[in-house]
C-alpha cells in the first residue's frame, strides 16, 4: 500500500520531513535583516505603522532610532513619506502589514512609487494564510495579483526565512527605480535545504529534478511542493520543483525549459487562484501547451478562519493533498 | 521682507511690481494652454496663481540648470489638476521650454497634460493628481533633508477640496510630532470643489482651529496678495520651532477672469474663441 494511502505511515512521514527542516520566526528574522541592512546602509530608513513589534523592528531602536520612523496607524500616509525619503535620495524600507500595504494603500504605491520611479521597498508581513486566524481582513490573498498588476513593480515572495533575508539585501541593491513588492509571512517557517545557487531577483531555483510533473511555488508553499515531490517519488512520480520567489518579473526560461519536458505543470500558492502565481504562469504558456496546467491555491471565496497548518491542509495546500493531486491527475492523464 | 539670495542662472528674486507682472504672464500662459486643449482647470489654476508665483520667483532655491540639486526647496503641487500654473513657473524659471505650450494635452505622448508628472517635466519632484498623496511626500521630503542636515525647504499646495480626504489628516498628525518645521503647507482656500461650495458638500470649518489643534503654525492670508504671501511663505531655514507652518491662503476660484471668479462650472471647462479673447483682453490688466 503506498505512503499515500496509508494515513498513520503519512502521517509520521510528514512529521519527520518537517522536523528535519527546523524552523525560524519570520518576525525576528525580518527584524534581524532590516537591523543589518541599517548597518550596512547609511541611505536605508525604516517606516512602519505602529508594527515595531510585529515586524520584528523593536530591538532596532537603541541602535538605530533616527532611522527607524513610525507613522502610527495609518497606511496611505506610510507609503506616501516613504516616496518623499526616496525622492531625496533614501532607500525607504516600509514594514507592515501584507493586506493594508497592497489594499488600503495601494494607489500610494501605484503613483507614489511605481509612477514616480522610486526604489521604495514595500515589505507585506503577515501575507497568505500565515495569520489564518485574523479572517479575511488579515488573510492577505491578492496582495500578488494586485502588485504585479501596477507597472514598473517587482513582486518577491520568499520561501523561507533566510531568503527572505537575501530578497531584502538583494532589492536593496537591484539597480531599478522601481518599488519591490516582498511578500512575507508571520509566524513561525520552515527553513529550507539550500542547494548552491545564490539568490537573484528574477531567477527562479530548480530545487528537485523530475521529468513527470513540474510544481511551481512560492512563499511557504515551496517547503509544502518539496513535500509533495517527496511524497510522490514513493509513488514512481518524478517532480521537478521550481521555487518562484520571483513572480515579477517571472524567470520565463525556467518555465519554458519545464514545460518543454515535463506531462503537468502544477502550481501551488497561498493565494487567490485569480491574478497570482498560476495566473502569471499561464501567461508565459500562452502561444500553447500540450499538457494540463493545474492551479492550485484559494479558490475565490472567503478562506475559513483557522490556524494556518490546518488551514493549508483544509484548503489543500500542504504536501500530502498535493501530492493527491498530481498523482490523480498523471493517473487521469494517462488514462 | 527677508530678502535671501535665489541661486541659479544669476536669478535674484523679484520685486513686487515683476512679481505681479510674472503672475499675470502665468495666466496668460495657462490660459493658452487650455486653450490648445479646449478645456481646462481654470478655475482651480487661476486661485494659486500668485501663490505658486511667490514660491518660484522669490521664495523657493531652485536652479533650472541642476534640476536634481540635493540643496534645493521641494515643491509638491498636492491639488495635481492645478498643473498649468506649475509649468508656466517651470517655463519662466527656465526648466521646460515655452514651445511646449502649444503641445498641451495635444497628442499621444505631449510633455504637458492635465497633472504633473516627474517622467515628463523637469522640475517637477513628484507626480501628483491623486488627491491626498501630496503632504504625505512633502512630509517625506522633508524628513530627508532632517536626516542628511540639509537645510532645503519643503513646499506643498493643496486644494481645499483636497483636505476631504483622510490621508492628508494622517500627513498633518504626522509632521508636527517629526518636528518638520521645513515643512510648509499651503491651503489654497478657494470655497469650491467640483460639486458646489467646499464647506457645504463637506464641511472643513473651523480649518484654522483643525490645523492648530494637530500642531501647525497657521497663518491665514489673503492667497492673492504678493506682498503679504512672500514673507509669510520664506520662512527660516533650521528655524528651530518644531512646527510647521500652514498658510491657509484665501482665494477666489478663477481669480483674474471676471465671467470665471467663484463660478462652480469653471474648475473645469470649455473654452470658445471668443471667451479666450475676453480672457486676453483683462489679463491684458495688470492685477491689482
Amino acid at each position: 500500500m503506498s505512503l499515500l494511502d496509508h494515513p498513520a505511515r503519512l502521517r509520521d512521514h510528514v512529521a519527520a520531513f518537517r522536523a528535519a527542516h527546523p524552523r525560524k520566526d519570520v518576525r525576528s528574522q525580518f527584524g534581524e535583516s532590516v537591523g543589518a541592512l541599517l548597518d550596512r546602509r547609511p541611505d536605508a530608513v525604516a517606516v512602519t505603522a505602529d508594527l515595531l513589534h510585529a515586524t520584528g523592528l523593536a530591538g532596532l531602536r537603541d541602535r538605530h532610532a533616527d532611522r527607524l520612523i513610525n507613522v502610527g496607524i495609518a497606511e496611505q500616509n506610510l507609503t506616501g513619506v516613504a516616496a518623499g525619503l526616496a525622492a531625496c535620495g533614501k532607500l525607504p524600507v516600509v514594514c507592515g502589514y501584507a493586506a493594508f500595504l497592497t489594499l488600503r494603500a495601494v494607489e500610494q504605491a501605484k503613483v507614489d512609487c511605481a509612477y514616480n520611479e522610486f526604489k521604495v521597498i514595500l515589505a507585506g508581513l503577515a501575507s497568505g494564510l500565515s495569520y489564518g486566524v485574523g479572517g479575511p481582513t488579515h488573510q492577505t490573498f491578492e496582495d500578488v495579483a494586485i502588485m504585479r498588476a501596477i507597472p514598473n513593480t517587482i513582486v518577491v515572495a520568499p520561501s523561507d526565512p533566510v531568503e527572505l533575508d537575501h530578497a531584502l539585501q538583494a532589492a536593496a541593491e537591484h539597480p531599478a527605480a522601481t518599488p519591490v513588492y516582498l511578500r512575507l509571512g508571520r509566524g513561525p517557517e520552515h527553513v529550507l535545504d539550500r542547494p548552491g545557487a545564490p539568490f537573484a531577483i528574477g531567477r527562479a531555483a530548480r530545487l528537485a529534478e523530475g521529468r513527470d510533473v513540474c510544481i511551481v511555488a512560492h512563499g511557504a508553499m515551496v517547503l509544502e511542493a518539496l513535500l509533495a515531490a517527496d511524497l510522490l517519488r514513493a509513488e514512481g512520480i518524478a517532480a521537478e520543483v521550481l521555487n518562484m520567489h520571483t513572480v515579477k518579473p517571472i524567470d520565463r526560461g525556467a518555465i519554458l525549459a519545464a514545460a518543454a519536458q515535463v506531462r503537468a505543470m502544477v502550481v501551488v500558492e497561498e493565494h487567490s487562484t485569480v491574478g497570482g502565481l498560476g495566473s502569471a504562469v499561464l501567461e508565459v504558456l500562452e502561444g500553447g501547451h500540450a499538457f494540463p496546467v493545474v492551479r492550485i491555491g484559494i479558490e475565490d471565496a472567503y478562506p475559513p478562519i483557522g490556524p494556518t497548518p490546518e488551514l493549508r491542509e483544509a484548503l489543500g495546500l500542504s504536501g500530502p493533498r498535493i501530492a493527491g493531486r498530481i498523482r490523480g491527475l498523471l493517473t487521469k492523464a494517462a488514462g | 521682507m527677508r530678502q535671501q539670495p535665489v541661486p541659479g542662472n544669476g536669478f535674484a528674486p523679484l520685486g513686487l511690481d515683476d512679481l505681479r507682472e510674472m503672475a499675470r504672464v502665468n495666466r496668460l500662459d495657462v490660459a493658452a494652454m487650455f486653450m490648445a486643449a479646449g478645456n481646462g482647470h481654470f478655475g482651480s489654476c487661476y486661485s494659486c496663481t500668485e501663490i505658486v508665483t511667490a514660491l518660484y520667483f522669490a521664495v523657493m532655491r531652485v536652479d533650472a540648470a541642476s534640476p536634481d540639486w540635493p540643496d534645493r526647496d521641494r515643491f509638491v503641487l498636492g491639488k495635481g489638476h492645478a498643473a498649468p500654473t506649475l509649468y508656466s513657473a517651470l517655463i519662466r524659471r527656465g526648466f521646460i521650454p515655452e514651445s511646449w505650450i502649444p503641445d498641451f494635452e495635444t497628442r499621444v505622448g505631449a510633455r504637458l497634460a492635465t497633472h504633473p508628472s516627474r517622467r515628463s517635466q523637469p522640475g517637477v519632484d513628484s507626480s501628483q493628481g491623486a488627491l491626498g498623496h501630496g503632504l504625505s511626500n512633502a512630509c517625506g521630503m522633508a524628513l530627508a533633508g532632517r536626516l542628511d542636515g540639509r537645510d532645503y525647504r519643503v513646499y506643498a499646495v493643496l486644494g481645499d477640496g483636497e483636505l476631504h480626504e483622510g490621508s492628508v489628516w494622517e500627513a498633518a498628525a504626522f509632521a508636527p510630532k517629526h518636528r518638520l518645521d521645513n515643512l510648509v503647507a499651503v491651503v489654497d482656500r478657494n470655497g469650491l470643489c467640483v460639486d458646489g461650495r467646499t464647506d457645504e458638500v463637506l464641511p472643513l470649518e473651523p480649518l484654522a482651529d483643525r490645523w492648530r489643534s494637530f500642531g501647525w503654525d497657521v497663518v491665514e492670508t489673503d492667497g492673492h496678495d504678493l506682498a503679504t504671501l512672500v514673507p509669510i511663505l520664506d520662512v527660516p531655514r533650521f528655524d528651530g520651532s518644531g512646527r510647521p507652518r500652514v498658510v491657509i491662503a484665501r482665494t477666489v476660484k478663477g481669480r483674474g477672469v471676471s465671467f470665471m471668479e467663484d463660478v462652480r462650472s469653471w474648475h473645469a471647462d470649455a473654452i470658445s474663441p471668443a471667451q479666450y479673447e475676453a480672457l486676453r483682453v483683462e489679463l491684458r490688466e495688470v492685477l491689482r
